[in-house]
């Protein structure tokens, strides 16, 4: 670095750490700033994912249910979910319908995986507990009210179908077998033994239904024929669904994948309101970000307009004298940047752990987009005030006019 | 030989005639004493004469070359490399210490060099002061780092603007010592003051009232020894 090269960063220097009192103002607007437009870009870029996460408590996004008339079997919902990313698969919930009677009155079972259930349908109302164990059973509230059962009672669900081989029932507990007095065909009544756990209230059509585990109904129905329809629940939104569903139809073709439409339609709505909600609070808050720095930055190099004058006697032209300002400005937003980019993601997490519950993502790219605003916007708020110091009759300013 | 001349030199702001057909030569090596009350068009000729203001009419020839008529840019590069300025108030930068505030003027005009700079901080007594920012020096000590500044580029004249105006009478006499000094080096002195105390150490007075020169003597008690 040749002498004057050294001179002018040790002016620039010296004007920054000796001037530090003045600087610290000039650089706490510009950090202000770079926070605000860095922790508003991280929760603009965040709001997707956290609000797709959220509207996961509204259930699942997504129904799987067999292409044809049989059923999904284990092996192609494996590969159906295998479609999914790992960090946006919320939870998924088989269900398997069969028609039993409880004290004789016909009754829907469904059976199910309720550590999935938790996930797929956060918002069920329960009076009781979850089932936690074969045997236990969750009551849907109109069921319940129907066959007048409440929480804790014992009751026992029956299942009957034709036997053509009594062979085939040995080992099975729990069953008779009567005969049909006009057909002569055999019946066998297969009973299960469950206790309510609980009462499902959820102001629909679950209501009527009665939730067991899955080797519970397997062990009543004396079949493991597959689901009848699987819940997936999905943080993602409805472009991205969309590509899954049509990965999961090439993967799984007896797999018939849709989205719920009533959930994902309204989530697309609500989130591109709220998207542009936060971009233009962001424009905003820059903006005015933008006015706070230029203001600052002229009250800052208005002030020094004896020195620019000063400089001018010395036989300074304006395009140095702007070379060194402008230095000056650039080192107090490349500094500011860099401070308020990573303030921002604090006040980002921040606000983030307070409304979604959640830290924020970080984003590295928004660092240097940060930095780069910081600077240019510093640059641009010191030109306006610089070029209109540097035209001062060093004359009159020396003078002190 | 003349260093710089004035030739019906005028300048007019609005109604007011702040100078009025000035004629004034100045030799190399000469030490020259403006003098004048408030308002009497001193200031408007040491603008003029540094660059720093241009005439309304009339010439101003430095060292040859008529300088009116020359660009902005070519009128700051002249000044920069045949003026040194010496000001009432100082104006030092207070954020550079004594050794930078010399050094600017060098970073201006050609190439810093901080060797240098401490040389003319050691001609007017401040090399220990060298690395103390203007608020930690007194006014006189203020004044003999302006006058460093002003020499460092070994200018071919020194335009002093009330040079001891905030001082007291014994930085006064340093300061005065110093003109004395560099005046025996030959270099050329135009001071502008209303201080007949300082205005009586030069070499010649020019007296000004109402933007004209009243009177331009030669000043029969000054002594190069004083």
């Amino acid at each position: 670095m040749n002498k004057k090269r050294r001179m002018f960063v040790r002016m620039v220097t010296a004007s920054l750490v000796r001037r530090r009192s003045r600087m610290i103002v000039a650089l706490l607007a510009i950090i202000v700033g770079a926070t605000i437009l860095s922790g508003l870009g991280m929760i603009y870029f965040d709001v997707p994912r956290q609000m797709s996460a959220q509207f996961r408590s509204y259930g699942a996004n997504i129904i799987f249910t067999p292409s044809d008339d049989g059923y999904i079997d284990k092996d192609s919902l494996e590969k159906g979910i295998s479609c999914f990313s790992k960090e946006q698969l919320e939870g998924y919930t088989p269900y398997r319908y069969e028609n039993t009677s409880i004290h004789n009155i016909p009754v829907t079972l469904a059976g199910t995986d309720f550590s999935g259930v938790l996930k797929t349908s956060p918002y069920w109302h329960i009076n009781g507990s979850m089932p936690s164990s074969d045997g236990e059973a969750l009551i849907g509230a109109k069921a319940a009210e129907k066959l007048g059962i409440s929480v804790g009672d014992s009751i026992s669900a029956q299942n009957s179908f034709e036997v053509t081989d009594e062979t085939d029932l040995t080992g099975i507990p729990d069953y008779e077998i009567y005969t049909d007095p006009e057909t002569g065909e055999k019946y066998c009544d297969h009973m299960l033994e469950l206790k309510a756990a609980g009462i499902l209230e959820t102001g629909g059509s679950e209501e009527e239904y009665i939730y067991v585990t899955l080797a519970d109904i397997q062990s009543l129905t004396l079949s493991d024929r597959g689901y009848d329809i699987v819940e997936v629940s999905v943080a993602a939104m409805q472009d991205e669904l969309k590509d899954y569903l049509k990965q999961v139809g090439e993967k799984t073709p007896d797999i018939s994948a849709r989205l719920v439409k009533r959930v994902t339609a309204s989530e697309s709505t609500v989130l591109t309101k709220l998207e542009a909600l936060v971009l233009i609070v962001t424009i905003v808050v820059l903006a005015l970000t933008m006015i706070c720095v230029a203001t600052t930055m002229t009250a800052v190099i208005a002030e020094r307009r004896k020195e620019i004058g000063l400089r001018k006697a010395l036989g300074a032209q304006n395009s140095s004298i702007m070379a060194e300002f402008l230095s000056e400005g650039l080192v107090l937003g490349g500094v500011g940047g860099i401070a308020g980019s990573l303030l921002g993601f604090v006040f980002a997490d921040i606000v983030s752990m307070n409304v979604f519950s959640s830290p924020i993502t970080f984003r590295p790219l928004l660092l240097p987009i940060t930095i780069a605003a910081s600077v240019i916007v510093t640059g641009l708020a010191c030109m306006i005030p610089i070029k209109s110091a540097v035209e001062v009759d060093p004359a009159l300013v020396l003078k002190g006019e | 030989m003349s260093l710089l001349e004035l030739k019906d030199v005028s300048k007019v702001y609005g109604e007011l005639h702040a100078l009025e057909k000035a004629n004034l030569k100045v030799d190399k090596g000469e030490w020259i004493a403006i003098m004048g009350p408030s308002g009497s068009g001193k200031s408007t000729m040491m603008n003029i004469i540094g660059c720093m203001d241009r005439p309304s009419s009339g010439q101003v020839i430095f060292d040859g070359r008529d300088i009116t008529k020359e660009s902005r840019k070519k009128l700051t590069e002249f000044h920069r490399d045949k003026i040194g300025l010496v000001f009432q108030q100082f104006h030092l930068i207070n954020y550079l210490n004594a050794v930078e505030n010399v050094m600017v003027a060098q970073y201006y005009h050609s190439m810093p060099d901080e060797k240098e700079a401490l040389e003319a901080l050691e001609r007017v007594g401040l090399k220990d002061r060298a690395r103390h920012l203007p608020s930690q020096l007194s006014g006189g000590e203020q004044q003999r780092v302006c006058i460093a500044r002003a020499l460092i580029n070994s200018p071919e004249l020194i335009l002093a603007d009330e040079p001891t105006g905030n001082l007291d009478e014994a930085n006064e006499n340093i300061v005065l010592d110093i003109f004395r000094q560099l005046h025996k080096e030959g270099t050329s002195l135009i001071v502008v003051t209303h201080d007949p105390e300082v205005g009586e150490v030069a070499q010649r007075i020019v007296r000004l009232d109402h933007g004209k020169i009243i009177s331009d003597k030669k000043n029969e008690s000054f002594s190069e020894g004083e």
